[in-house]
Order: structure tokens, then sequence, then C-alpha cells
């Protein structure tokens, strides 16, 4: 198994306020695969997605990648983990203000020993005229691509999406959703993505749906359709 | 109801706790030295002021070769004056220290007795207070001077010697050394040898300085004509009674320009400062503008906070500036001057420059910035787009250079408003810093300079009466004057004749110097001690004159008679090394010519080794290493202390600047570095992109701006000189002046990297997924 978690605790706040957010959380993922995380807010999907990212921690449980145990990680380890597997995608984009399209990208292939070629990587992502705007020049669905561009360029096993298309207009939302598909199959990344937009799960390979901290569904999707033909 | 938005002030405090703890000690601070400087300064002048009618000081004085009789007293009193005795002895300890003892002048000059009581039989003295301090003595001791036996019973202000000057013609007072003192009448009968000056009162004060000034050359030329004089002293020309309150003065306004500088520093950190905050609120701004809170009350709201810290910084500085400060200034004061007792005023003008004036600058620049930054579309606030982002451009980079150097040249740029503060932060720092540290050296330097390259081992100056030197006394001091150069004669082999000449260096207002005494030396020519070339009659300046004035060859020098109007100029063939005084050389054939003196006129000797044929009261001064360094001594005694805070100032300068300015660089990153964790870059090689640009523009401008500021030192340095000490000290600023200056930036620096350091790695991670930048 390439991901596997198990039992998964998480909880915010102290005693009358103590809130917890995941009850005991299991599931697999396997290498290639392109996970769609369902769920109304305060299911506890975004908390979950960055427990996978070891921005947060569990209370209880385990996240076994590979063979490794999170949990048993030094943070130095925890950082090199991140480096090495892991590529970030959120809604809101996150780009250095100060560097350009560019610059941004180069920020991720400077942590890979691997990284995809710059150029042709920028071409993909359809960025070659404005590789060197500064984030502020650019629109939504150019920012995205940015920083999917810094996320892939050093070649993650595991791609991570907080709701990428969530600042995005339709047509946007769909060209965004078509690049991470092709990543997906291009580089065999595994791709979690977090959306509370149902549409997606028809392009996923597994479905997982959440309420109040909980697996309700979990499921292999049988009808997977191409990111071009969602409708929503 | 009450603004919700002023719940935030407390949290902000708490969370910006360290910015604004910083923020509070660099103001406290300068407002606590300058209130402490201006409240010290003011009470100390005060005093100082008032000394002149309630210790009755004297309108000049004059020496007379001879005790006056009754007519030759009635005759000067009819000049329009009325004269005191004012008679001294000069006696000297085992330590070569020189006490001028006075009886005790009911009169004129009146002393004020600081500590203990006056003397009342003839074993009894009291000794100016400065001088019992700074050589520890204490009322009860016995001193032993001149052969007797004293016991000191109290401490005193003589009020004609606020400033320890010996000799009006003193390059620097000495409060070591010298000093003055009191006995009683029947103590003060059994000294012999006393000096006969006489202090005199105007029965008409002078209407202004000018009045004042013709007065007294009127004066002395009259007392001239009728008895010998040796010295003729009119108050507005005595030292001893002036440089205090001139040196105050100055000082004060020293002190004012260094806080107004600060001020300035910090508006300028404020204006950083509420940039960044807006910057990081815009869609706080946004919202409460869409909410409809008006532009007015989002003015005053982020305005609050940093005027609190300002009003807090300014009462604390003041209650600290009116307590410790004022009192350890008091005692630099007290440590070089010989002041009345003073009481502490409270100084208004003090409060408006320290207090109202910062708290109004404060509340100009960030009104301003906070006016111009609000002035702009809510929509522009909620999409955090700030008035010049949609034109700016990246600067264009070469791929070629190295991604990470790319990243912080972005940094840089990003940062370029900071990193100018920063700029003007170091400067003003830097200044400082190599002042405090220079100063002291230049001393050493002078010190070292004056007893490796003395005109000669021993000057020794005869003790020639005033009126040798008169035209109109030639005939009457004929035989005086015979008698006088048959025993001043010297069986000493290596003892060389010397004639010279005391004129005084004309005033030049442009660039306030008063004019002092330059001495005209007459050299033998074949000179075994000056070793120039007078064959074709030149004249030579010492190193110290031409640097002082920047002379060249060629260049004409007008120099004055003290108390006359006539004038002499002389044309400059060159320097030559000494940087002891002022003083010019020329051979003494022509020095005695120029001043119509017979040609073997001479006045004194240099020598190799100490003359000891000529009877003491045929020798008027000797300078040796000791007199030479006599400067040197009270400076690093005056100003030691005060150089030490000086650096000490600059240091807390450097860490509160270098630490407000990093914090921000890094919070207004927080986003980006945060972003950078989630990516995989480790604590350490954030540090290295954020950290690392600023510690290298840091040390990039803290060695680049030195050449500036050195630059500057001598030119302050100079107006310094120029305007408010006789002579001359070359300034020299040692390599090792400027290595220590960079070791104490860069530890300043490092120390508050530290703080970065943690802040870095305190960034979480979760810090991306709250925030949009």
């Amino acid at each position: 198994m390439f991901l596997e978690l198990k039992n998964i605790h998480k909880s915010y706040g102290e005693k009358d306020y103590k809130v917890e957010v995941l009850k005991g959380i299991d599931l697999s993922v396997e290498k290639g695969e392109f996970v769609v995380l369902l769920g109304p807010s305060g299911s506890g999907k975004s908390t979950l997605l960055n427990i996978i990212g070891g921005i947060d921690e569990a209370d209880e449980g385990q996240i076994i990648v590979e063979g490794k145990v999170l949990e048993d990680m030094s943070k130095a380890q925890m950082t090199r983990y991140r480096r090495e597997h892991l590529g970030y995608i959120f809604q809101m984009y996150n780009l250095i203000p100060n560097l350009t399209v560019r610059e941004n990208i180069e920020t991720g292939a400077f942590l890979s020993k691997n990284p995809l070629d710059i150029d042709s990587l920028i071409n993909v992502l359809g960025l070659k005229d404005h590789q060197n705007k500064l984030p502020n020049q650019l629109s939504g669905g150019q920012q995205q691509r940015t920083s999917i561009g810094r996320a892939i360029v050093k070649n993650p096993s595991i791609l991570l999406c907080d709701e990428p298309t969530g600042a995005l207009d339709y047509a946007t939302s769909k060209e965004i959703m078509k690049l991470i598909e092709t990543v997906n199959q291009t580089y065999y990344t595994t791709i979690i993505m977090v959306t509370h937009n149902d549409a997606f799960k028809d392009m996923a390979d597994r479905v997982i749906r959440l309420r109040d901290g909980q697996v309700r569904k979990n499921y292999l999707n049988q009808t997977k359709i191409k990111a071009e033909d969602l409708e929503w | 109801m009450k603004n919700p938005l002023n719940k935030r002030f407390i949290r902000e405090l708490k969370e910006e706790a360290g910015k604004y703890l910083v923020i509070f000690i660099l103001m406290a601070f300068s407002i606590a030295l300058t209130a402490g400087y201006i409240v010290a300064d003011g009470s100390m002048i005060k005093a100082y002021n008032d000394s002149f009618e309630k210790f009755n000081i004297e309108d000049g004085n004059f020496t007379a070769k001879k005790k006056l009789n009754l007519s030759q007293k009635n005759l000067i009193e009819g000049y329009g004056i009325k004269i005191y005795e004012n008679f001294y002895a000069t006696l000297k300890d085992g330590q070569k220290k020189t006490y001028r003892i006075f009886k005790n002048r009911s009169e004129v000059n009146r002393i004020d007795v600081l500590e203990g009581r006056l003397p009342e039989s003839v074993n009894e003295i009291v000794l100016d207070r400065a001088f019992c301090d700074n050589n520890n003595l204490k009322i009860g001791d016995t001193i032993r001077i001149s052969d007797n036996d004293y016991v000191l019973t109290g401490a005193v202000a003589l009020s004609d010697y606020s400033t320890m000057f010996e000799d009006n013609s003193d390059m620097m007072f000495d409060a070591v050394h010298f000093t003055v003192g009191v006995v009683t009448d029947e103590c003060f009968e059994s000294f012999k040898n006393l000096s006969y000056n006489y202090a005199f009162k105007y029965n008409e004060a002078p209407a202004n300085e000018i009045d004042e000034k013709n007065k007294a050359d009127e004066l002395s030329k009259k007392i001239g004509n009728e008895i010998v004089l040796e010295s003729f002293t009119p108050r507005y020309l005595n030292r001893a009674i002036n440089f205090t309150g001139e040196d105050m003065s100055s000082d004060k306004g020293m002190m004012e320009i260094l806080f107004y500088m600060i001020i300035v520093i910090m508006g300028f950190v404020f204006a950083v400062t509420i940039t960044n905050t807006i910057q990081k609120e815009m869609t706080v701004i946004g919202t409460l503008l869409a909410s409809g809170y008006s532009r007015k009350e989002l003015i005053i709201h982020y305005m609050t906070m940093p005027l609190i810290v300002t009003i807090i910084s300014a009462i604390i500085g003041n209650i600290l500036g009116y307590t410790l400060l004022k009192n350890y200034i008091v005692a630099l004061y007290y440590r070089s001057y010989s002041l009345p007792s003073y009481t502490t005023i409270w100084s208004t003008e003090g409060f408006i420059k320290t207090t109202i004036i910062p708290i109004l600058m404060m509340i100009v620049i960030n009104f301003s910035i906070l006016s111009y930054k609000l002035n702009m579309p809510i929509m522009n606030f909620l999409r955090r787009q700030t008035s010049s982002s949609n034109k700016k451009r990246a600067f264009p980079l070469s791929r070629r250079i190295p991604f990470i150097d790319r990243y912080r040249l972005r940094i840089f740029f990003k940062n370029i408003p900071s990193y100018l503060v920063m700029l003007i932060g170091i400067l003003f720092a830097n200044l400082l810093i190599l002042f405090g540290l220079d100063f002291p050296y230049i001393i050493d330097q002078f010190e070292k300079e004056m007893i490796s390259n003395p005109i000669a081992p021993y000057i020794t100056m005869l003790n020639m009466p005033e009126s040798m030197k008169r035209d109109n006394h030639k005939l009457e001091t004929g035989i005086e004057m015979l008698e006088f150069y048959n025993s001043v004669q010297t069986e000493n082999e290596d003892a060389e004749k010397i004639s010279a000449y005391t004129l005084k260096s004309l005033p030049d207002p442009d660039i306030d110097y008063k004019g002092e005494q330059v001495t005209i030396y007459g050299i033998e020519k074949d000179s075994d001690y000056v070793k120039l070339d007078f064959s074709n009659h030149q004249v030579y300046v010492s190193s110290a004159y031409a640097d002082k004035f920047n002379y060249e060859k060629g260049d004409h020098i007008v120099l004055k008679e003290e108390y006359e109007d006539k004038y002499y100029e002389f044309e400059i063939d060159g320097s030559y090394d000494y940087m002891g005084s002022l003083c010019i050389f020329m051979s003494r054939e022509d020095l005695n010519k120029t001043f119509d003196m017979d040609k073997d006129t001479f006045v004194g000797y240099l020598s190799k080794t100490r003359i000891d044929d000529i009877d003491d009261k045929y020798i008027g001064t000797v300078v040796d290493q000791d007199a030479l360094t006599k400067v040197s001594r009270q400076l690093k005694l005056s100003f030691g202390g005060m150089m030490d805070m000086v650096v000490v100032f600059a240091v807390v300068i450097y860490v509160v600047l270098i630490y407000i300015l990093s914090k921000m660089m890094i919070d207004a990153s927080a986003q980006s570095i945060s972003m950078s964790k989630i990516m995989g870059y480790s604590n350490g090689e954030i540090a290295s992109l954020y950290i690392m640009t600023t510690t290298i523009v840091f040390v990039l401008l803290l060695v680049g701006s030195l050449p500036l500021e050195i630059e500057s030192l001598k030119y302050i340095f100079r107006i310094m000189m120029t305007s408010k000490m006789s002579g001359w000290f070359p300034l020299t600023v040692g390599t090792n002046i400027i290595t220590k200056t960079i070791i104490i930036a860069i530890s300043s620096y490092a120390v508050t990297s530290m703080f970065e350091l943690i802040r870095v790695a305190k960034i979480p991670m979760d810090q991306a997924l709250k925030n949009v930048e």
C-alpha cells in the first residue's frame, strides 16, 4: 500500500471547548491513484489533508507512506519527507509575491535532485508568455497554474490539492482540473484532492466522503470520466 | 457603545510586544538622555549665570609687577573702575600639582561653600570641589603643600574659576593638577612671592559686548601706561570664567541635534511599521470600510498604538531624565567644572523639545502615511492591490544568476525601503561609535605625538615682565633688562636661545571661530632642535596650524596684538612637523626685528636637559612632557565617561533598529516562509534566504558607508575643534578603530539576528492556510 491512515484522531481546543474534528479515520491509497475527498464544511477534509502533508499532527493514529511511519519522524525527517514526496496546491495559490512565475516554479525545482524540465513544464502549463511576470500581474487561473507548476516541478509522489478551484470561475476551474489530470496521468503522481464540488468525484479513481470527522463512504469509481467532460 | 476595534490594542501590544518594547526602549532612553541633558544643562547654566550677580564676579583683572601704592590705585580707579585686591600665592606639592591660594574675598569673586566650612585657623584650607573629587580628597584630610600641612575643611567653588585654566592661554583646563583654594587672612600673610592681581568692576556696566571690548581695550592701554602690567584679562576673554558657560551651551546644541536625528530615525521606523501594518491588514481594512467604518476612524485606530507608545516613552523618559540621567549628567559636568550649587529647574523648552515635538512628529508622520495609504478604493483593499501593485513589474534578472542569488535579489528589491532606513540608522550609529571610540584614540595619539615629537624636550620660558615688551617702556626698563639678561644666562651646554612672541589669530564668525593665541618662535639659524632653513627669512607654521586651517605654502596669515589694533602679516614658506600647538617658526633674528626688539633679545631656551642654574624667579614656565600631556589628561577625564555612553547609545540604536526592521521584513514574508516550509525548505535554508540577504545588505552598507562616516566625522571634528577648542588635534581614524566599529556593529547585528532565526523557526506552516499574501 502506498499510503495508509490508521485510526486518525484530531481535535482542537481544550476541555469544554474541545472540538473533535477527526474521529478515527482509516483509509488506504494506491500509488498513482486520483483520490477525491468530499464533504461539507467542517467535515474535517482539510485537516485530514494537512495531516497527510505533515503540516498538522494527528493526536492519535498512524500515517504510513511507502512503509514509513510519519509519527516516528523527527522534524528534519519530516521536512525531508515534504521535500521529497509532497507537492501542495492551495485554493489561494500562496505564491511568493516578489518572485516571477518562473522563479516561483524554481523554488520547487530547487528542492529536488531530479526536477522536471522547467521550460517544458512552463509550456505545458501555458505560462510561457507570463513567465517573467510577478503574481500580481496574473489572473487567478494563471496564478493557480503557477502554483501547480511549483508543486509538480520537483516530481513529487503525492500531490495534495486543497480546493484548487475554489477561487476560480467555471472555465478556469475546468482548465485546472485538466491540468491536474494530466499530471496524474503523465507523471503517475498520486493525487489527493479536497473539494466541496461534487462533480469532481467523477474524474477520481477513489472517492472518499467525510462527514463529522468520519469516513462515510470510500469507494472506487468505476465510471471515471475525463476532466473536460465534467459538468457542474 | 465603545468602538469594538479598541479591543485590538491590548492584543496587538501582546502580539507585537517585542516591536513595541524596543521602540519604547529607544524612545524612552533618548528622551531621558535629552531631557536629562536639557534639565541638567539648564539648571547648571542658570546657576552659572546667576553666579555673576550672586557672587559679584569681576569685570576683569590685571596683574601688576608690584603692589600698587595708594596714588596708583586712585589713579587707576579714576578710569571708571573700582579695583579689589585679588592677590594669590602659587604653591606646589610633591605631585606636580599647583595650588593658587587666595584670601577669602568678601567683595568680589565670592566663593560658594559646597561642603564643609571655610578655614578658621592658619593650618586650614578649602579647595575647589572638582579638584577634591578628582584627587579623592575628603574633608578632614591633611594635605602637604609647599612644606606645610593643611587640613581640608571644605570643598568650594570660586566664582571666578568655574573652569580650571591656570593660564588664560592654556590649550585646555586642568581640574586634576591645578586648583584654587582659600586660607585664612593670617595664613595668607605668611606667603611670599605673591602675584599682585587686581580684580576690577566698572563703575558703569558696559552697554553691550562691543562697548565692553572697547572699554577693556582702552583701560588696558591706560593702566599699561601707568604701571608695569604683567597681564590684563577682561572678563569676556577670561576662559576660567567663560569656558563653562560656552561649553554647556554648545553641548546642549549638540545633544539636541543628536536627539532630533534619533527622532527622525524613529519617524522612519514608524513610517515603515505603519506601512507594513496596512499591507498586512489590507483585507481587514477593506472589510471595515465596506462595513461602514470611515477612513478617519481607521486612521485614528491605526495611529493609536504608535502614539500610546510614544506618549508612554515620553512620560517614562521624562521621569528618568529628571532623576537618574540628570544626576549622571550633572556628575559629568561636576567632574570637569567647578560650578556653584544648583537647583533643578523645570524646563518648558526641554519639555517641548523632548516631549511635544516627538509626539507631534509621530502624529504627522503616521497621519500622512495613513491618509495617503488609505486613500484607495475599497475594492483595492479587498483584492489586496496596493496603489502601485498593478503597475509593478518584475525587475529582469538573468537566468545565469544562480536561483538562490536571484531569490535573494528579489528579497532585496522588496525590502529596499527598509534597507534605506537601515542605511540611515547605520550612518548615524556608526558615526556615534566612531566618534565614541575615536575621540579617546585621538587623545592617545596626540599624547604619544607630544611625547615623541616635542619642539625640544624642555622649553624654558623666562619670566619676562610685560613692560619689557612695550615700546613706551624701553627707556624706563633699560636697567631692568640688563639685570634680567645677566641673570638668565645658563651654563647648560645643550641649551639654545629662543625668542618668542604671542599674537592672536583673527576671529571668523562664519566658522564660529573666536580666535586664539598663536606663539611665534624665533629659532637659532643652525638650531639642533628645529631644523629648518631660515637663510632667506622663511616663515613656517606648525603642522597643527596648517592642518587646522588647511594652510599651504604661499598662504598669508594675519595675526594681531591681543590688546592692541596692531596687525602682522606672514607669508607661509612651509610647515614644520609639530602638532603641539598653533605656532609659527622664524629665525630669532627675524622675530626680534619684526617685533622691534633688540637683535640679541631672547625669552627662553630649548634644551635636552632641565635648566637648573637660573633663579626660579626668572623662570616663567617649563614646558616638559608633563606640561605637554596636560591637555590630553583633562580631555580624557572630561570626556571619558561621555564617550562610553555614546558607544552604548549607538549599540542600543543598532539593536533596536535592526530588530524592528528585520522583524518587519520577516513578518512581511511570513506567508512565503510558511509556504516554503510546506514545500520542504528547512529553517536553515529559509534563514539563508531571508536573513542572509539582510546580513549581506547590512555588511555591505556597513562597510560601504564607512568612508562617508569617516568624512562626516572629520567634518564634525573640524567644526568642533575650530569653534570649541584652542589648538588642534590631528584627526586620525585608526584601523583598529574601524575594525572595532565593524566588530561592534556586526556583534549588535548578530545578537539581533538570533531573534530573527527564532522568529523564522516559529512561523507555523498553517500560516499559509490562514491568510492570503
